[in-house]
């Protein structure tokens, strides 16, 4: 076990490293980027990699660098606080609805089936039409979108743990519902609750562009990564920087969540091996 | 050009000089055989030209082509009432005729009526074509327009061009071949009405619209509604030689990427709505182009005048200097478009005043009124939304400008989804697109008349109300191309629309397809390209 | 066993009303009505009203709603407001192209992703493992649109070797069929795959190392057994959720990939449902995507009790 420990350490360290930096950026990336997210610098679009535009320009002729450091904040932000609440009030229904049972359990879990049924995009419509556009409301949104989901996985895992001996020797001791949670059921859950959080993250990061697509949320010139991809997808086929480093920066960002994620199961098991 | 000098001759003269141009005859026999006529030289030399040329163009007969339309779904329509979409109005132009065609520059020309007269622009007689037969190989006769023009005025028809009918008091059959239609007012542009495609010939009597059977260049041979329609070529077709292709199947793409994509992969051979930043791609691939069709198409700021800071004229008169018109024809439009000049008749209409001076992009007036305008520094919101092209674009390269003189412009992005009903001109800084249309009076009666649904700024001005309705009567030419002059001045001067850019149409094509041409009331060549296209595989 | 899943479909069917029921509330308050969405531009008040009487759109809602559930106890599911075909039809020529699709996909990704999920989750802490972490996170933090309109580009426009636009309705022959499918399929493994994977592996990871496993381990037994007899079991629940989850996007979720292959599915039905405010191929839609989640989820519980005899009595 401990073998496999340090073979994770390196790869989870970069992992931390690449989510510190861009948490830096959504901290002060507009303070340190060249330009302003609006600003048009250059009459020609789609410029490559070049001294003078590190990240080429756009399909308006604006700096790409500027405009990634300045959707930062819009992407890892929303995205993590959403993801957090996704996966933390899936977490929380799921070892709820594992540990009552019965009607608990059908009442939280047909109430999601529900809401999960109706597509985001009308739920989306909804939301502007009754709240207007902001950031807020953006994440809490993307939060409840996926709920569900997450709720499904941690209902499962709970499920299985809630059926084992030293969950029923502990509920036998009279023990209380949060005991149970806490103590008994969620360390054993942890791992693939983690697991499934990595990428309710993703999902979050990707579903922001199809939301500013419907006027939710962000406001132009500001744009979160998926809708710095979406807005440049014509020069996809000239390889246009502009459309290649927002999908880099996403992908840096997953990968860098989720090694962090090992590094944070890793470090739970060698606790528990002591 | 290689037409206009053929009309310098008869038919019968045209057809000699291209069969002996054919034959392989030399420019002395050609010049000859004109001279002969009694013609000289020089006219006879570029005569010669042209007709050498034409012959190099020349359409061929046959071929399949697949082509896709901006649109698909299962409220595609043949009913020529409920034609809403450009791609209904390709799939009807296959099957259908109207009695005029529009040209090149939005005048009417005859279609299944040969020809017009009218007294006072009110009482207009149709003569129609002879020897016009429906698929079914019925002849057209009087009965069938009067039938396919009286119903766009029954509310159970449900017909779009309902309010363009009204105006038609009386249609009669005068004779076999022959129409008779009073107007409640006198309207000069009654053949243009006619041209538009609502307004397509069908058999009297028809009520099921499950096919098609009209009088047009193609036979309906399968139509599934949200899939694709299929038509062949109508032997009997009334215009000669046409239509040149075997085949057409007309389908729709939605994706304005994935149809590139299917053009370029060879899956269709001809599509419209190419965004100008595709153009680069389909021109740097072998064995494709792309054909413009310069038109009235715009998208507008909306300010209301009504409300503030609209209300203000010096406001409106300082956004209308910040538009950098250059750098949204270079930037947003790729130079695929006009500069505007805050006036909605565009340069390609028989009617635009070319004498109107262009406002400019000038920070310092624009600086002078906004400051006289005391609107100060407050936040701005400017809605814009992807229902009205380019807006957004157009809404950011505004605020850039804006933030050099000290305005606070703030970029409103709404959902497409609605927007037509929930935004359009409902705030007071706004955009609007708005669609060519097939004459001036109808646009500017729509969109300006003090009193139309569709003002979108709220502009009133009896005195351009008066020579709307004046230039609508007038049947002299000059006099009416001065009226509509004065009317764009006014447009321009007063109300709180901004026009930066006129944008282009763009089809793109196989380098296979020949004969496309631009008529600006659509790109497809107005929607009509299927009887005029070649191809030479 | 028979008495649960009995149980869940009574409850399904509540799950269900409750659906119609939401969708029903959240169109009342979408801005603009099925009316004034269709006159687009044209909408003037005279016409918005003449259209909403044609339409049925003037009566009170809750009549229009139970009118609606009136109908769909005979089996009616009411008629589309736009082109007023009916909602059965509309839905029953799309419906057997989404599911080819679907069953495609799933065919390829939940195999590959079971296998993969599997080994490296045996390979813990490989190279090897690594380098499927590596790769399914970095496939599934590409934007769709952007992976699918990536691979027309090479493989339709570039070589030629598949079409770029997907129309069902024209194969006769397996190379056809690998020819439409080839492209979708692809994208579509890509969104789906990274799940699958990564909770196999969690899940897998986290029995592996409970006390039963060590034990199994010290008897001697070989890794394979380990995996497949003592920690799959215990494992299938949270596995079999997550094939859930993934699966169900398959049916709602594809419009991206249907919009850039021109594909004629049902989740375009509804995205252009919505946008038009068609309310009665909304719901039908909303229900059948409900319908499908509900099955793919019981199914999912079923095999975890199957797998799992504690469960059994819980």
């Amino acid at each position: 076990m401990s073998r496999m420990l340090r073979q994770l350490r390196p790869a989870g360290l970069i992992g931390l490293a690449i989510l510190a930096f861009w948490l830096a950026m959504a901290a002060i990336g507009p303070a340190v980027a060249p330009h302003d997210a609006g600003a048009i610098v250059d009459m020609e679009v789609f410029l490559p990699v070049s001294a003078q535009f590190p990240l080429g320009t756009d399909y308006l002729g604006r700096d790409m660098l500027s405009r990634v450091l300045h959707g930062t904040r819009y992407t890892v932000g929303v995205a993590l606080v959403a993801a957090l609440i996704a996966s933390g009030s899936g977490l929380m229904l799921g070892m709820c609805a594992a540990i009552w049972g019965g009607w608990v359990d059908g009442a939280i879990s047909r109430t999601l089936d529900t809401l999960i049924s109706i597509p985001s995009k009308m739920f989306a419509l909804v939301v502007v039409a009754a709240f207007g556009s902001s950031v807020p409301v953006l994440i809490l949104m993307a939060g409840i979108i996926y709920t569900p989901g997450a709720y499904r996985i941690a209902r499962s895992l709970a499920v299985t743990v809630n059926a084992q001996d030293f969950v029923t020797v502990a509920r036998a001791r009279g023990e209380g519902t949060l005991h149970l949670a806490g103590a008994e059921i969620l360390p054993n859950i942890i791992g693939p609750v983690l697991a499934d959080f990595g990428l309710r993250f993703v999902y979050i990061v990707l579903l922001l562009a199809g939301m500013s697509f419907l006027g939710l949320g962000v406001q132009p010139p500001n744009a979160d990564w998926g809708s710095l991809v979406r807005e440049n997808m014509a020069g996809l086929y000239e390889a246009a920087p502009a459309v290649l480093m927002p999908a880099f920066a996403i992908a840096s960002l997953t990968i860098g969540v989720n090694l962090a994620i090992d590094v944070l199961s890793g470090g739970r098991r060698a606790a528990d091996e002591r | 050009m290689t037409d206009r000098k053929f009309e310098e001759l008869g038919s019968a003269e045209e057809s000699r000089v291209l069969d002996a141009v054919r034959r392989g005859a030399t420019r002395r026999d050609l010049m000859a055989m004109l001279g002969a006529g009694g013609m000289a030289a020089a006219t006879a030399g570029s005569i010669i030209g042209a007709a050498t040329q034409a012959v190099a163009q020349e359409p061929k007969r046959g071929g399949r082509i697949r082509v896709s339309g901006t649109s698909t779904s299962t409220a595609d329509t043949l009913d020529p009432a409920k034609q809403s979409l450009s791609t209904d109005y390709a799939r009807c132009n296959m099957f259908y005729n109207p009695l005029t065609t529009l040209d090149g520059s939005l005048t009417p020309r005859p279609a299944l009526a040969e020809s017009w007269d009218n007294q006072a622009a009110t009482v207009w007689t149709f003569k129609l074509r002879d020897g016009v037969t429906f698929h079914d190989g019925k002849p057209l006769t009087a009965e069938d327009v009067v039938f396919s023009l009286s119903r766009h005025k029954d509310p159970a028809t449900a017909s779009r061009a309902r309010s363009l009918a009204t105006q038609m008091k009386e249609i009669v059959a005068t004779g076999p071949r022959e129409v008779r239609i009073t107007l409640e007012a006198p309207n000069a542009d009654l053949p243009v009405v006619l041209g538009t495609f609502h307004f397509h010939i069908i058999k009297a009597g028809t009520s099921d619209f499950s096919t098609a059977i009209g009088t047009g260049p193609f036979l309906c041979k399968e139509f599934q509604p949200g899939v694709r329609s299929i038509a062949t070529r109508n032997p009997n077709y009334w215009q000669n030689n046409k239509p040149y292709l075997d085949e057409v199947e007309f389908i729709g793409i939605p994706d304005e990427q994935a149809r590139v994509n299917a053009l370029l992969s060879g899956d269709v051979q001809l599509i419209g709505g190419v965004d100008p930043r595709s153009v680069r791609r389909i021109q740097q691939t072998q064995g494709f182009s792309v054909f413009e069709t310069k038109s009235g198409y715009y998208t507008n700021l909306i300010m209301r005048l009504d409300q503030s800071p609209g209300s203000n004229p010096d406001f409106v008169l300082a956004m209308k200097h910040l538009f950098d018109r250059a750098q949204m024809r270079t930037a947003i439009l790729r130079n695929y478009g006009v500069i505007g000049n805050d006036q909605p008749i565009d340069p390609t209409n028989r009617f635009y005043f070319a004498g109107l001076p262009q406002r400019p992009f000038d920070l310092d007036k624009a600086k002078f009124h906004f400051q006289r305008s005391g609107v100060g520094s407050t936040a701005l919101p400017v809605v814009c939304s992807p229902a009205a092209p380019n807006s957004i674009d157009m809404a950011q390269v505004m605020q850039q400008s804006a933030q050099r003189i000290g305005m606070n412009l703030e970029v409103r992005r709404v959902p497409a989804d609605g927007y037509w009903s929930n935004h359009w001109f409902k705030h007071p800084i706004g955009f609007g697109a708005i669609n060519p249309r097939p004459s001036a009076d109808i646009l500017l009666t729509l969109f300006f008349k003090s009193d139309a649904a569709w003002n979108e700024s709220a502009w009133r001005n009896p005195q351009f109300d008066q020579l709307l309705a004046a230039a609508r009567a007038e049947t002299d030419d000059a006099k009416r191309r001065q009226m509509y002059a004065d009317m764009q001045v006014m447009i321009h001067n007063g109300s709180g629309i901004g026009i930066p850019v006129f944008q282009s149409l763009l089809d793109g094509h196989s380098a296979k397809l020949k004969g496309l041409g631009a008529i600006p009331v659509g790109s497809l060549m107005g929607y009509d390209f299927a009887q005029h296209v070649w191809w030479e595989g | 066993m028979l008495r649960l899943v009995a149980a869940r479909i009574a409850l399904g069917l509540v799950s269900l009303l409750l659906v119609s029921l939401a969708i029903f509330a959240i169109t009342s308050l979408l801005p603009g009505d099925a009316a004034q969405e269709q006159l687009g531009q044209a909408a003037t008040r005279e016409t918005v009203e003449a259209l909403r009487r044609n339409l049925g759109l003037d009566q009170p809602g809750h009549v229009r709603y139970l009118r609606w559930i009136g109908g769909l106890l005979q089996g009616d599911f009411g008629r589309s407001l736009v082109n007023d075909m009916p909602v059965a039809q509309l839905i029953g020529s799309r419906l057997p192209n989404s599911l080819m699709l679907a069953a495609a996909t799933a065919a390829v990704s939940v195999p590959l992703a079971l296998a993969i999920g599997t080994t490296a989750a045996m390979w813990r802490g490989t190279a090897y493992d690594r380098a499927v972490s590596m790769l399914t996170l970095s496939v599934v933090s590409v934007p769709e649109f952007l992976v699918a309109t990536a691979a027309v580009i090479v493989f339709a426009v570039q070589l030629r070797w598949v079409s770029a636009l997907s129309a069902a309705a024209d194969i006769t022959s397996v190379g056809q069929f690998f020819r439409v499918f080839a492209l979708p399929v692809f994208s579509l493994c890509c969104v789906i795959i990274a799940q699958m994977v990564r909770m196999t592996r969690a899940a897998l990871i986290d029995q592996l190392r409970a006390p039963y496993v060590e034990m199994a381990v010290l008897k001697g037994v070989g890794p394979w057994r380990v995996v497949l007899t003592h920690a799959l079991p215990n494992a299938i629940g949270p596995i079999a959720n997550a094939v859930a989850l993934s699966l169900s996007y398959l049916l709602g979720g594809v419009i991206i990939v249907e919009t850039i292959f021109n594909y004629p599915g049902v989740a375009k039905l509804m995205v252009d449902g919505v946008a038009q405010r068609d309310l009665p191929v909304v719901q039908a839609c909303a229900m059948l995507f409900c319908a499908a989640y509900l099955v793919l989820v019981t199914t999912a519980d079923v095999v975890a009790i199957l797998a799992n005899p504690r469960l059994r009595h819980g």
